[in-house]
């Protein structure tokens, strides 16, 4: 239901403005508008203090540095933000302060530290290879180790590079080679310092990788660099593992007070940024905005009971380009409220216009049941909807998608008792009876789905038609209830035509046909006869109520007949099991499309006005 | 014969129309995964979209259901 809104201004003292913004954050009911400026009266829209915009300069910069340390906390607490008024940001923020660094520099160094295992790990395959034959070789002076990382798939590199070598050195060289995978041999070469530029000038000419090690490793000499590395790879996990233990426990002991500190300075900073919609006079401010119709005596007794007479609360008359930006407040019972999940995919409705929930709350779970119409699926439906529910208990629209499911289930449940359903028609075998057989009655199954159709059809128009007449446009009503007559009464020709009732009535039919069309000619034009065909159209297309449904039964029916005629009686619980599984899985995706498009297209799609501005009042985060 | 050919009928009037919807729903649906790795928040508006042309096949298929009696 989308409630009526009123237009309200409060005018008061200055002195009372800031305990008066206060008590409207607290209420949470007033979605202020910007006060327009009289260009010669006594209104103006006065610049905000200069300490109050320090202040706020102030609370930014908290909120960024909170906003920052919980980027840092890992696993958010589960216990609930503290409450914590106004007055106490600066001195809990100090109190946060130490922490503040230690959160921070404890992070710094775990991404440090774990860039740093990164990196060492990328040389863990040529560490393990390397430093058996460097150790043999370490502790040399005035001997230069070169480490190398040759590609094993080219030819005879080794053997070049070892001729070269000792043609250099005049064999007074070692060399090693160690296979360290398909691709790679790793090799150290030992000489004396002097050789170091040419055999670095043919290292460079046979185009062959030396081992580069990490910046902090470079000015290290191989031995000790690759030593160094080793340790570290021994250490660095322990330590890393160390300090995501301290923040987890730093996040677990005082995230719920910085998180509600958060909210406390996003409140505060919302209380200075709302002066921006305010206007002055000299002694006075005035705040408009719109509340719901019956709070607004709820806002008079508070301000009544804070500052007596002092500050006034006014009903306005909105001004008539107003009207379209009233904002929408939808509010439900709650057993009606997940379906409001249907909304979502639309523009808010606009404001004066109808809320489709109640009645989408009828018919979705309805046709989902009458497509399905099977106990067993239906209690598997039910049990992913209430799975759902729990499970996602804190995400509002996954939750109320499972309401929705559960709803959808019972009643599939409810219309599987009247089929006689149950994963197909296996009560029927065991000798139950049902109220109706939806595969023995196709015929009286379809005309029935077609008088759905007429009624949630007709019942769009309806609604439509009578909030136009509540909204005073009277000729846009005539033109719904004229093209509603005008759908009937094709039907019901249809009707005599093919004998369903008596075919005298087709000549006085015929006539209000013609008649009704050119009224609908003169009201819409050329598109009013041809949205009829749309709607003719579409209530032929409830058909697919039945057509869904009696394909879903024929594949529980398949799944049971197969289970039958297996010669092994696990094959034919397997087969069976299978086929009523993806019958279930189907069961989760078609009936609510269908039923979904029956709601958007066919049913709202004859009321609803999108274009809509949402409800936002100023309240606490 | 005439029975052969009244099952041929209703088997033309829901194929054809099966066959239009799928050709329709083919062009929505891509043009949907277009549009929805821009805009996601349009995904409830493009299965209504994709659900539209069902209705040809449904009305194939009462054609079909009447053509058979």
């Amino acid at each position: 239901m989308i409630k009526e809104m009123t237009k309200v201004q409060i005018v008061g003292p200055k002195t009372h403005r800031d305990r008066c913004i206060e008590i409207l954050h607290e209420l949470s009911i007033m979605q202020i508008e910007t006060v327009l400026e009289e260009k010669e009266g006594f209104l103006k829209k006065v610049p905000v203090e200069k300490e109050k915009l320090e202040e706020k300069k102030r609370l930014e910069k908290i909120r960024e540095a909170l906003t920052e340390l919980l980027s840092v906390l890992p696993t958010p607490s589960t216990a609930p933000p503290l409450r914590l008024k106004k007055q106490h940001i600066y001195e809990e923020f100090e109190r946060l302060a130490p922490l503040m660094e230690r959160a921070k520099a404890l992070y710094r160094e775990q991404e440090e530290l774990k860039e740093e295992l990164e990196m060492v790990s990328r040389y863990e395959h040529l560490l393990r290879g390397f430093v058996p034959l460097v150790t043999a070789l370490g502790g040399l002076k005035n001997i230069e180790i070169t480490g190398l990382v040759v590609d094993r798939t080219v030819p005879d590199v080794l053997k070049l590079l070892e001729e070269e070598l000792k043609r250099l050195t005049k064999g007074a060289y070692e060399f090693h080679s160690k296979v360290i995978d398909e691709d790679t041999i790793a090799v150290v070469i030992t000489y004396q310092k002097k050789y170091s530029p040419q055999i670095r000038h043919i290292i460079l000419g046979e185009g062959i990788d030396e081992i580069r090690l990490p910046q902090d490793y470079r000015e290290m000499p191989l031995f000790e660099a690759l030593k160094e590395m080793l340790k570290k790879k021994m250490v660095l996990p322990e330590r890393i593992e160390s300090i995501k233990r301290e923040l987890e426990t730093i996040s677990q002991t005082h995230r719920p007070l910085i998180e509600g500190l958060k909210r406390t300075v996003e409140d505060a900073i919302d209380e200075i940024e709302v002066l921006y919609y305010f206007a002055e006079s000299r002694f006075l401010f005035i705040i408009e905005g719109w509340v719901p119709a019956d709070r607004v005596d709820h806002l008079e007794r508070e301000l009544k009971g804070e500052f007596e007479e002092d500050v006034l609360v006014q009903v306005l008359e909105p001004a008539a380009e107003e009207l379209d930006r009233v904002p929408v407040y939808i509010e439900n019972p709650p057993y009606i409220r997940p379906f409001e999940i249907f909304l979502r995919a639309l523009p808010p409705p606009k404001y004066g216009s109808v809320d489709p929930t109640p009645y989408v709350a009828f018919f979705f779970p309805t046709f989902f049941g009458l497509i399905v119409g099977d106990v067993g699926y239906g209690l598997v439906v039910l049990g992913a909807g209430q799975f759902i529910k729990r499970r996602w208990k804190e995400r509002e629209f996954i939750k109320n998608a499972g309401v929705v499911l559960s709803l959808c289930g019972v009643s599939a449940i409810v219309f599987g008792i009247l089929f006689g359903e149950f994963f197909g028609t296996l009560p029927e075998k065991l000798g139950f009876h049902p109220l109706f057989e939806r595969m023995e009655g196709l015929k009286l199954f379809m005309l029935f789905t077609l008088g759905i159709g007429i009624v949630h059809t007709a019942l769009g128009f309806i609604i439509g038609g009578l909030n136009l007449i509540k909204r005073g446009r009277t000729e846009k009503a005539l033109e719904k209830f004229t093209s509603l007559i005008l759908t009937l009464v094709i039907i019901l020709m249809v009707a005599a035509a093919y004998n369903y009732i008596p075919e005298g009535l087709l000549t006085p039919l015929v006539v209000v046909f013609i008649a009704g069309v050119a009224l609908l000619l003169w009201l819409e034009g050329v598109v009013g006869p041809l949205e009829l065909v749309r709607s003719v159209g579409g209530i032929l297309s409830y058909v697919r109520i039945m057509a869904v449904g009696t394909s879903s039964v024929v594949m529980a029916v398949v799944a049971d007949r197969m289970a039958g005629m297996s010669a092994s009686i696990f094959t034919g619980i397997l087969v069976a099991s299978l086929i009523h599984l993806l019958n279930i899985f189907m069961t989760f995706i078609s009936p609510v499309i269908q039923s979904m498009r029956l709601q958007y297209v066919e049913f709202m799609g004859r009321f609803y006005e999108g274009g809509g501005r949402l409800y936002r009042p100023f309240s606490r985060r | 014969m005439e029975k052969g050919l009244i099952a041929i009928g209703a088997a033309l009037a829901v194929g054809l129309s099966a066959l239009g919807t799928g050709l329709a729903q083919s062009k929505i649906g891509s043009a949907a995964c277009g549009a929805l790795t821009e805009r996601p928040e349009l995904s409830g508006t493009m299965i209504i979209l994709l659900a539209i042309p069902e209705t040809m096949v449904l009305l194939g298929f009462v054609i079909a259901y009447l053509i058979l009696g």
